[in-house]
């Protein structure tokens, strides 16, 4: 058993943590002031190989591996949530649908522009009648010729708005339900896609959240994630993607939970009442016993989670609890902070009145917590022979 | 980074498990009820080396190291929480003590029979002014020619009725307080001036003896220190420092054992026409003590690895029994919960669970001195010093 | 004295679960034991260890993993252990299982005693003791209940027959399969367990240092398929009041000459 960082995963660390003091975290409250996504750091990110994180090489990836993937969305998500994100939906859960179930030719047009970060990626599942209940999606793909007509419409589609790449999940055979859905690889620009309107959020400004119309859109059938012969199979493809989507939010998650506390200590060192620093009070101690104590437990929930994906084997149990555990430990953690800022937590010119508004999604997003827990909950329960459903 | 157990170690947790599963479950519910381990019981696992896991071979023990000795406790806890707290005693505090700051003298004198089971152990610091401020002890030494003599007492010592000898702390100079005025030693049972007093009636753990300790003259030869005179307090941290962690990997065994009970109750249990299992509540009760779990397990043995390869892990260690006991506090929970009515009969296991868990948080430093432990690392790498 | 135990590294059947319906067996758990009945062919010769003196050498045939049986087997208290493992073995039947092992203990040599397992838990053929003493050219007493006495060149049992047992005396060397009544096999020590893959060597032979050709491990058998047994026929459920049921059964024991 050996929890060593090896020389290249030190390495990687130093330079993610470097990347994201200087270059991501001035940035963070202009995102929110502003509302707008960080066009030019994610260039940047996408110049030192942060895009294509999980990729190998062959894709334009920099293959890092899992664990080294995780500490770079654990530094990001230190200093600013919203970047972490934009980049983990953006390899981890759109370009990893093309990884995993694209055709060769695919991955050679589609993944590695988006692993150099040339262009953004998106992941469009979730509609207005189709949100935990995603096999239940409405748009429609009709065959007509060489080709398939979308119609339909995808919200709260995160990058939606800056993205040229997009994974969009039809109906092809809408009795079959779930076994009646096909992935689409749809590019920005085609006739009777257009881009909507963002939505405005409670919290992390810097993504775009979006509307989606598909109008009578044309999507030759070699666009079809995996080729013909992946028709129907669209939703077996969401779920493997999710599955490592949500480890990543969970590593986000970590960095978000880590940079409150490490706000917080420092805010308690500085902060005086009663005669000295607020840290000399057991109530605040505790806040930080509890929240580094959490914090602790879920990053080797993190990274064992992340050595199972590296090692081939199964994880789709240990990333909902990762997702589950990570938004709830971040949840907490923001919250504990907050209330050790006292007044200043709900001033916006500390970082931790942002960061209280960009976390209370992460329950919901990348499937909600309950989806989670029901996830878990069939794992454990098929393993003793009871099938049980949503 | 790896995850796998070495494979000595997959094989030790294998033959724990079959011994607690064929030795000591058929008895756990007995040992509650008749509030005793067999001495043939801990003679058998005295036999396996599960009294003297972490200590080397040469002095007796199985060799183990600390992770030999977390998954020992990890499975023995999910059985039995008495003979656990037995043995987290007599290895965890009474036998380390005498392990990490003994003599080899001391050592060969004492630490192989406990090691070997001959002997059992017991750690002797608390008192009925001293709990969480253990600094402030009263147990007097005086020294007298080639000895010291004690005199005081201790109370709530796991193991104070069944074991052998005591380490002990008690006050050599009472004008140095805890710093350079109190000293650790090794009594024996057998010295004139010792006797047991009050046996507790507890909430659970009632297979384990809770127990006051008498001191009347008791004459103490000065080769039974442990370590330097006055600094037995530095031994004593030292012990509970590390003693913590296989506590932490404790509650994982029994947070463990407390999920598979929910499981298979809730398939078995029907309700509005159907297994409970099929019911979002108890679904999502068991979910979360699953995360909970396999969150504890890689923290617990990720300190483990800390101890073994020599690095620091006193904040980690606490962080283990903190928790690991708060973690196994909602684990038993919830399965009672789980169990509805059943929860609560004696006829269930998980009733007996429930009164077991509740002294984790509590013994061996309580939750708030994790706590002081934790944030007075964490502030001190910041230059902020806090105190209790 | 010098005893050989050959042991069989097999799936923990408490690991699985079969849906006979499906016609499947789901490994839930895929974990590796020693074959419970050759641990108590190994406590009987850790027995004469302990008693008066022996050498008890463990050896298995299998898969790499299989070194994981025999530091088990050391971990109780074996001497040596030798691990037969090629992957020409891999397509093994009994015949061939026998062979290797064979030819393993003749390297091995000078023995007293073999004594074996009376059958694995995952095949339940009950083959190899037998198989194992005529390609050996030994006396054999299987199913012993009782191993009573060994030396002086002779060994005497007590062996299950039929609904009671028989004394029976052979001379050594001689092979004793052993009955899973016959005694409770000790746990290894924990202290056994770290020295059993810290410190000691498991010696590992293929089928060169065995002096086996491919035409000498060509299996007798092949396994065409698997299947379920079919299912037993249902009895007849007899339900109602206490005296009733009582009287039904009575009227059916005394129609199948039972009582």
């Amino acid at each position: 058993m050996d929890f060593a960082l090896d020389e290249e995963l030190r390495m990687f660390q130093k330079m993610f943590r470097d990347f994201a003091q200087n270059e991501i975290a001035p940035l963070a409250e202009t995102l929110d002031r502003e509302e707008r996504p960080p066009l030019e750091t994610l260039k940047l990110a996408a110049e030192q190989g942060f895009l294509g994180a999980p990729f190998p090489e062959e894709y334009g990836g920099s293959e890092i591996g899992t664990i080294g993937y995780c500490m770079m969305l654990e530094e990001l998500g230190k200093v600013c949530m919203s970047t972490a994100m934009i980049i983990e939906v953006h390899s981890g859960v759109a370009a990893m649908c093309i990884y995993l179930d694209g055709t060769e030719e695919q991955k050679q047009t589609y993944l590695e522009p988006l692993a150099l970060g040339e262009k953004i990626g998106s992941f469009a599942l979730t509609e207005p009648g189709a949100g935990s209940d995603a096999a239940a999606i409405q748009t429609t793909g009709v065959r007509d010729g060489d080709d398939y007509i979308l119609n339909g419409n995808k919200i709260w589609i995160i990058n939606g708005d800056i993205a040229e790449t997009f994974v969009v999940f039809a109906k092809t055979e809408p009795e079959k339900g779930a076994r009646g859905i096909t992935a689409f690889i749809v590019e920005k620009g085609t006739p009777g896609f257009t881009v909507g309107r963002n939505e405005k959020t409670t919290g992390l400004h810097g993504i775009p959240v979006t509307t989606l119309f598909f109008d009578d859109c044309r999507v030759p059938a070699a666009n079809i994630l995996g080729g013909e012969e992946k028709l129907n199979q669209g939703f077996a493809t969401a779920m493997k993607a999710l599955d490592y989507g949500r480890l990543g939010v969970g590593a986000v998650c970590l960095g978000v939970a880590q940079g409150a506390l490490e706000a917080g200590v420092q805010f308690a060192c500085e902060r005086e009442q009663f005669g000295g620093p607020i840290a000399l009070k057991q109530a605040i101690q505790n806040f930080i016993a509890d929240t580094a104590t959490e914090i602790e437990a879920l990053r080797y929930l993190v990274y064992h989670t992340a050595w199972l994906v590296d090692q081939g084997q199964k994880y789709t149990k240990e990333a909902s609890m990762v997702k589950l555990f990570g938004s709830e430990v971040a949840h907490r953690a923001v919250n504990c902070m907050l209330q050790t800022h006292g007044g200043y937590g709900y001033i916006k010119d500390y970082p931790i009145e942002r960061m209280y508004r960009d976390v209370r999604v992460s329950r919901i997003f990348e499937g909600t917590n309950e989806i989670q827990r029901f996830i878990i909950a069939a794992d454990i329960l098929r393993e003793k022979g009871l099938k049980i459903k949503p | 980074m790896d995850f796998t157990f070495p494979k000595e170690y997959q094989l030790l947790r294998r033959i724990i498990r079959e011994f607690a599963q064929k030795e000591l479950a058929p008895i756990a519910r007995k040992i509650d009820e008749e509030e005793e381990v067999p001495r043939e019981l801990i003679d058998k696992a005295a036999k396996l080396g599960l009294l003297g896991v972490p200590f080397p071979q040469k002095y007796g023990g199985m060799g183990a190291g600390e992770m030999g000795y977390c998954i020992v406790m990890e499975e023995l806890n999910k059985v039995c929480g008495s003979l656990a707290a037995i043995i987290g005693a007599h290895i965890g505090i009474g036998a380390m003590a005498i392990h990490l700051d003994g003599s080899e003298e001391l050592k060969e004198k004492y630490l192989t029979p406990l090691a070997r089971g001959e002997m059992i152990g017991a750690f002797g610091l608390t008192e009925p002014g001293a709990g969480s401020d253990a600094a402030s002890i009263r147990t007097r030494a005086e020294r007298d020619g080639d000895d010291y003599i004690l005199n005081g007492s201790k109370i709530y010592i796991t193991n104070g009725k069944l074991c052998d000898v005591v380490s002990l702390l008690a006050v050599t100079d009472p004008s140095l307080g805890a710093r350079g005025g109190v000293t650790a030693f090794v009594v024996e049972k057998a010295f004139p001036g010792f006797s047991v007093g009050t046996v507790e009636d507890k909430m659970g753990i009632r297979g384990s003896d809770t127990t006051e300790l008498i001191f009347e003259n008791c004459r103490v030869p000065k080769e039974n220190v442990i370590g330097e005179v006055g600094l037995g307090f530095v031994t004593f941290m030292k012990t509970l420092d590390i003693g913590r962690l296989s506590l932490g990997a404790a509650c994982l065994g029994a947070s463990d054992l407390a999920l598979e009970k929910s499981v298979q109750f809730s398939k078995i249990r029907q309700q509005f026409g159907a297994p409970i299992a099929h019911k979002q509540s108890i679904q999502f009760m068991i979910a979360d003590m699953a995360t909970e779990i396999e969150a504890l397990r890689s923290l617990v043995y990720r300190t483990v690895w800390l101890v073994d390869t020599g690095q620091p892990f006193s904040r980690e260690a606490a962080m283990c029994k903190l928790y690991g006991s708060e973690v196994l506090h909602r684990c038993v929970d919830r399965a009672v919960q789980i169990h509805g009515g059943m929860g609560y009969m004696r006829d269930y296991f998980i009733e007996l669970m429930y009164r077991d868990a509740r002294i984790t948080e509590i013994f061996e430093g309580t939750s708030e001195i994790q706590r002081i432990v934790i944030a007075s690392d964490i502030f001190r790498q910041v230059g902020v010093r806090i105190s209790p | 004295m010098r005893i050989i135990v050959p042991i069989k590294q097999i799936l923990d059947p408490s690991g699985m679960t079969v849906n006979r319906r499906a016609e499947r067996i789901f490994i839930n758990r895929e974990e590796y034991i020693i074959n419970p009945n050759d641990k108590n062919a190994l406590e009987e010769a850790l027995k004469l260890k302990d008693g008066q003196g022996a050498e008890v050498v463990a050896v298995t045939m299998g898969p790499e993993r299989a070194d994981d049986a025999l530091r088990e087997a050391m971990a109780m208290g074996a001497d040596s252990a030798f691990l037969l493992t090629d992957e020409a073995f891999e397509k093994a039947d009994i015949s061939v299982a026998v062979t290797v092992l064979g030819k393993a203990i003749q390297k091995i040599g000078d023995y007293d005693l073999i004594l074996a397992g009376c059958q694995a838990a995952d095949t339940g053929a009950g083959q190899l003791g037998p198989r194992l003493a005529e390609y050996l050219g030994l006396p054999q007493i299987t199913e012993v209940r009782e191993l009573v006495a060994a030396g002086d060149d002779k060994v005497r049992a007590r062996r299950n027959q039929g609904q009671g047992y028989a004394k029976v005396e052979a001379s050594l060397p001689a092979l004793l399969t052993i009955a899973q009544d016959a005694n409770e096999p000790r746990y290894p020590t924990g202290a056994g367990i770290i020295n059993a893959y810290r410190k000691w060597e498991v010696t590992v032979w293929g089928a060169s240092d065995l002096g086996l050709e491919a035409e000498d491990l060509k299996p007798l058998t092949e396994e065409k398929r698997i299947s379920f047994p079919p299912e037993r026929e249902f009895g007849t459920k007899i339900t109602g009041a206490p005296e009733e049921t009582a009287r039904e059964l009575v009227q059916y024991l005394k129609a199948g000459r039972i009582i």
